[in-house]
C-alpha cells in the first residue's frame, strides 16, 4: 500500500479523509452542506478535550493555554479565521484590504451581529478587544505578538483601521481565531461584569455561549440563537469534557459516553480506523518534537558535536517506534502543515553514521562523554528520548541517558537553559514566524537555548515584512538551511493531528491546529 | 468521665497534627521544584508576566509569611481561589463538588467490600480446609493481586463495551440523579472495592479462626451453648476489631488512593483534583484537599477508635 509522502496516511484513506473534509468545507456555511450532508437539527454534542485537565480562563485576551483557546473558541469569533485547507476567510469581517505600504489595514465588519446577551457587535467591540490585549497592565505573552500595532481606529460604526509601525506579515494570522487572543469580546458587557466576571461567564458572539464551567471537568455550552451564521449552529448545546487519559477518551468514544474527541493516542489509531462506528480523521499537524541543546556550555556548544548527532539519529525508525508511523521526519522546524515553507528533507538530518563519526572526529568532544535528555511522562515521549539516546550511544560511542521528570519542572528547566538537552516541541501554532522568528532570532520570544546568528535574524526580519506567501516561503527556506546546518535544535518528528468522532457526527471538519471549538457551528448528530 | 477525657485527649492531638501537617505540606509545596506561573502562562511566558503572576497570588512573600496569610484565611473558613488548575475558582467550590462524589463512591466501593468480605470471610472461616475456604481464600488473594487500573480496563471491557450494561466512562453525581449514581458508579465502586474485598475477607478469617480457638470460647461451648450463638456473640464480636481497625485505614486509600480509577471512569474526585493541583503547582488547592484529607482520616480515624472502645470496653481504661 502506498502512503503518500507528505501525510504519511495510505492514498485510500487519504482520498476519503480529504474528500470528506473538501466536501464538509466547501459546502460549509451555505444551506446546500446540510443538504448534501443530510444535517439534523438539535442534540447535545458531547466533546472531549483528550489529554488536558485545565482550562483557565474564558477571557481570551487573557487566555494562554491551547486548551483555553480551543474551548474558548466556542463562543468567540475574531476578524478573520482559517477555513479547512488553512487559509485565511473572513469571519467577523466582511472584507479587508491591506495599503499599498502594506502598514494600513481597514477591515469592513459584518452588519447585524449579535452577541450572546443581544448588543450588536461594532466596531467599538472591535477596538476595545485588541486594544485590550495591547494594554500593558494586563501582561500576557501574547501581546508581543501585537507589539507592532501603533493605532486602532474607528472609521464608522462597522468599520475599523489597524495600523502598523512596519510591514508586519503574521499580523493578519495574529488576528484570526487561533491562539493569539484577538477573539472580539462585548465591550458593554465586559463593562458590566467586569473582567474576574468576565473570565467566567464571557459575552461573545460565537455559536454556543457558556452556561455552566465545572472547573476541571467540564464546560456546558448551549446554542445562540442569534448566531451570524445563517441556519446555524445545528446542536442545541456542546458538552465539552476534560479528559486527562488518553485511554479514557478511547474507551469513552467505544462506549458511545462521548461523540468527539480532540486527539487519538498515535498508537491507537490504526484500531480505531477499523471500528465501524468511529471516524478518524488525520492530517499532518502544526507542532515540531526536537531535541533541545544548551548552546552555551559544553558539549552542546561544538557544532561539529551537534552537527554529528543530527546524522547519528534515524529519524524514520523514530516515526514508526515512536508514532506508529503517524507523522513523518523533520528536517527543520517547521511542520508539514505549512506547505508553502517546509522542506521535506536536508541531508543534515538524515542518517549518515560515517559522516556522523567524521563530524564527531572534527569536534572537540570524546566518546563516552555523559549527557542527560531531559523528558516526562512514561508514555511516548520516554520511549521517544531511549531511542534517540541509544542511537546515539550506538553510532558515536556516546553515553546518552533519558532523564524523567514531572512536565512543569522539565519546561522550567527548558526556559531557563538549566539543562544538558531536552527532548520537547511545540504544538498548536500556526503562523510561520512562531515556528522561525519565535525560536531563532536573537531576540526571539521562545528562543530560550541560546542560539543567535545575525544573517538568520536578518532573514527572519525580511521574512517578517514579505507579504507574498512563496518569496516568504522561500526565506524562510534560507533561514531554515542555516538553522539546520548549525543543528541549532535537532529536529526528530511531526506528528500528524488527529481527532475521532462516532459516525452519527456530521460536518465536522477537523484542522491540523487541532482548534476544536471553533469547528461546532456546522456540526450535526445524524 | 474516662471515655470523655480520652475524647478530649484525641480532639486534641487531631488538631496539632491538622495545624502540623498542613505547615509541612506548604513547606514540602513550596521548596518543590516547578512554578504554578509557567502552568498558567504557558509556553511564552516571559519574565515580566511571571513576575506579575507571583506579585498577584502572593509568591513573592517569605514562605513564612504565605502560611500566616493562609493559615490566618483557612481559621476565618476562607481557603482562597484556584492559582493554577481552574481559573480563581474559589477552592471552596471546588470542594464543594468533588467532595461528595468521593464520599459516595468511597462509601459505594466500601460497601461492596464489606459485603464481599464478611461474606466471604465467614465463610472461609466456618469452612476452615474445606473447598469452601479454599475457592474463597483464593479470590481473595486474586482480588489482592489485581492491580486496580488492569482490573478498571477488564471491567470495562467485559460490561461496558462487550455487554454494554454499564456506561464506559463518566459518573452521575448523586445530586443530579441518586439512582443513576448507583448505576454509573458501579464499574468503579467495584474495581475499588475488590482489593479491599480481599484484605477484609483474609483478616476476617485469620481473626475468627484465631478467636475461635480461645479459651473462653471452648468454655462457652462446653457450656451447651447452640453453635450459632456462640458464633455471633463469642467469636465473631471479638474477631470484628482487627477487622475494623483495618477497615478504617482503607479510609485514606479511598480519599486518595484511586486516582487511577477516578481517571478511567472520568470521576471528578478529590483524589484526580489534588493530583492534578500538585502537577500544576496549585498550591492553595494541594493545600486545602490536603487539609480536608487529613481532616476527614483523623476523623474516621476517631470513630474507629471510638468503635473499637465501644465493642472492646477495656480500651478506655
Amino acid at each position: 500500500m502506498t502512503k503518500s509522502d507528505l501525510t504519511g496516511i495510505d492514498r485510500r484513506s487519504f482520498l476519503r479523509t480529504t474528500a470528506a473534509a473538501g466536501a464538509a468545507t466547501v459546502l460549509t456555511g451555505s444551506m446546500l452542506s446540510r443538504v448534501a450532508l443530510g444535517q439534523q437539527r438539535g442534540g447535545t454534542l458531547r466533546a472531549a478535550l483528550l489529554g488536558f485537565n485545565v482550562v483557565n480562563t474564558l477571557d481570551p485576551q487573557k487566555a494562554i493555554l491551547n486548551s483555553d483557546f480551543w474551548a474558548l473558541s466556542t463562543m468567540f469569533n475574531a476578524l478573520v479565521k482559517f477555513d479547512g485547507q488553512m487559509k485565511i476567510v473572513p469571519d467577523l469581517a466582511e472584507n479587508w484590504s491591506i495599503s499599498p505600504d502594506l502598514t494600513t489595514y481597514t477591515f469592513n465588519l459584518r452588519k447585524g451581529v449579535k452577541f450572546h446577551d443581544g448588543g450588536e457587535m461594532t466596531a467599538e467591540d472591535v477596538k476595545f478587544s485588541l486594544d485590550r490585549i495591547r494594554n500593558p497592565d494586563i501582561k500576557v505573552p501574547n501581546q508581543k505578538k501585537f507589539e507592532k500595532i501603533t493605532a486602532i481606529d474607528i472609521v464608522n460604526k462597522y468599520t475599523v483601521r489597524i495600523k502598523t509601525s512596519e510591514p508586519f506579515a503574521p499580523l493578519l494570522t495574529f488576528l484570526s481565531s487561533m491562539p493569539t487572543g484577538a477573539q472580539i469580546i462585548s465591550k458593554t458587557a465586559f463593562g458590566k461584569i467586569g473582567e474576574e466576571g468576565f473570565a467566567k461567564n464571557p459575552v461573545g458572539t460565537g455559536a454556543f455561549k457558556i452556561k455552566e464551567w465545572r472547573a476541571n471537568e467540564k464546560l456546558v455550552f448551549v446554542a445562540h440563537k442569534d448566531y451570524f451564521e445563517k441556519g446555524m449552529p445545528y446542536l442545541d448545546g456542546v458538552d465539552l469534557l476534560l479528559i486527562a487519559e488518553e485511554t479514557s477518551g478511547i474507551t469513552a468514544i467505544l462506549g458511545g459516553q462521548i461523540d468527539l474527541a480532540s486527539t487519538a493516542p498515535f498508537a491507537d489509531v490504526p484500531k480505531l480506523e477499523k471500528d465501524p462506528n468511529i471516524t478518524v480523521t488525520k492530517v499532518p499537524g502544526f507542532n515540531n518534537r526536537f531535541m533541545a541543546m544548551n548552546l552555551t556550555k559544553p558539549p552542546f556548544n561544538d557544532v561539529n558535536f551537534r552537527r554529528a548527532l543530527s546524522m547519528s539519529i534515524e529519524r524514520p525508525a523514530i516515526v514508526e517506534a515512536v508514532l506508529f508511523g503517524e507523522g513523518r521526519p523533520l528536517a527543520g522546524a517547521i511542520p508539514a502543515a505549512l506547505p508553502w515553507a517546509y522542506t521535506k528533507s536536508r541531508d543534515i538530518c538524515t542518517f549518515n553514521p560515517e559522516r556522523a563519526k567524521a563530524e564527531l572526529a572534527k569536534s572537540s568532544v570524546k566518546p563516552g562523554t555523559e549527557v542527560k535528555v531531559i523528558t516526562w511522562g512514561s508514555g511516548w515521549w520516554k520511549r521517544w528520548t531511549e531511542i534517540v539516546c541509544a542511537q546515539v550511544n550506538q553510532v558515536l560511542g556516546m553515553k546518552f541517558s533519558p532523564e524523567v521528570l514531572e512536565a512543569n519542572v522539565a519546561f522550567q528547566k527548558f526556559r531557563a537553559n538549566d539543562m544538558e538537552a531536552q527532548n520537547t516541541g511545540w504544538i498548536g501554532r500556526v503562523e510561520l514566524d512562531e515556528y522561525l522568528g519565535e525560536l531563532f532570532h536573537s531576540k526571539g520570544a521562545r528562543n530560550f537555548n541560546g542560539y543567535s546568528n545575525p544573517k538568520v535574524d536578518t532573514i527572519i526580519e525580511a521574512s517578517r515584512r514579505e507579504f507574498d506567501q512563496a518569496k516568504r516561503g522561500d526565506l524562510a527556506r534560507q533561514a531554515e538551511d542555516i538553522i539546520a546546518e548549525e543543528v541549532a535544535l535537532l529536529f526528530c518528528f511531526n506528528a500528524n493531528a488527529h481527532s475521532m468522532m462516532s459516525k452519527k457526527v456530521k460536518g465536522f471538519v477537523a484542522l491540523p491546529s487541532q482548534s476544536l471549538g471553533s469547528q461546532f457551528p456546522p456540526v450535526s448528530l445524524g | 468521665m474516662n471515655f470523655l477525657w480520652y475524647l478530649v485527649v484525641r480532639l486534641g492531638g487531631a488538631l496539632a497534627t491538622i495545624i502540623v501537617g498542613s505547615f509541612l505540606i506548604f513547606l514540602i509545596m513550596q521548596l518543590a521544584p516547578g512554578d504554578p506561573a509557567l502552568t498558567v502562562l504557558g509556553d511564552a511566558a516571559t519574565t515580566e508576566t511571571i513576575a506579575a503572576f507571583r506579585e498577584e497570588h502572593g509568591l513573592d512573600q517569605p514562605i513564612i509569611v504565605q502560611y500566616a496569610i493562609w493559615l490566618e484565611k483557612a481559621i476565618q473558613g476562607d481557603l482562597g481561589n484556584s492559582i493554577a488548575l481552574a481559573g480563581k475558582f474559589p477552592i471552596s467550590e471546588l470542594l464543594g463538588n468533588r467532595l461528595p462524589v468521593t464520599i459516595f463512591i468511597g462509601i459505594y466501593g466500601l460497601a461492596i467490600a464489606l459485603v464481599i468480605s464478611l461474606t466471604a470471610g465467614t465463610i472461609a472461616a466456618l469452612r476452615h480446609g474445606k473447598l469452601a475456604d479454599t475457592v474463597a481464600t483464593s479470590i481473595a488473594v486474586l482480588g489482592i493481586s489485581m492491580p486496580d487500573f488492569w482490573l478498571s480496563y477488564v471491567l470495562i471491557l467485559a460490561f461496558a463495551l462487550s455487554f454494554t450494561w454499564f456506561p464506559s466512562y463518566g459518573f452521575t453525581t448523586p445530586a443530579q440523579d441518586f439512582f443513576g449514581a448507583f448505576y454509573s458508579g458501579f464499574l468503579p465502586a467495584l474495581a475499588i472495592a475488590a482489593p479491599m474485598a480481599g484484605v477484609f475477607a483474609r483478616i476476617l478469617r485469620a481473626s475468627l479462626l484465631e478467636t475461635a480457638r480461645k479459651e473462653y470460647v471452648t468454655a462457652a461451648r462446653s457450656f451447651g451453648f447452640a453453635a450459632p450463638f456462640v458464633f455471633m456473640h463469642y467469636v465473631f464480636r471479638n474477631a470484628i476489631i482487627p477487622f475494623v481497625t483495618v477497615v478504617g485505614l482503607q479510609v485514606r486509600y479511598l480519599l486518595g488512593g484511586v486516582v487511577i480509577i477516578e481517571r478511567i471512569f472520568g470521576i471528578s474526585g478529590m483524589g484526580s483534583l489534588m493530583v492534578d493541583a500538585a502537577f500544576g503547582r496549585d498550591y492553595p488547592v494541594v493545600q486545602a484537599c490536603a487539609l480536608t484529607f487529613l481532616g476527614i482520616v483523623l476523623t474516621v480515624n476517631l470513630v474507629v477508635d471510638i468503635a473499637c472502645a465501644m465493642l472492646d470496653p477495656r480500651r478506655t481504661h
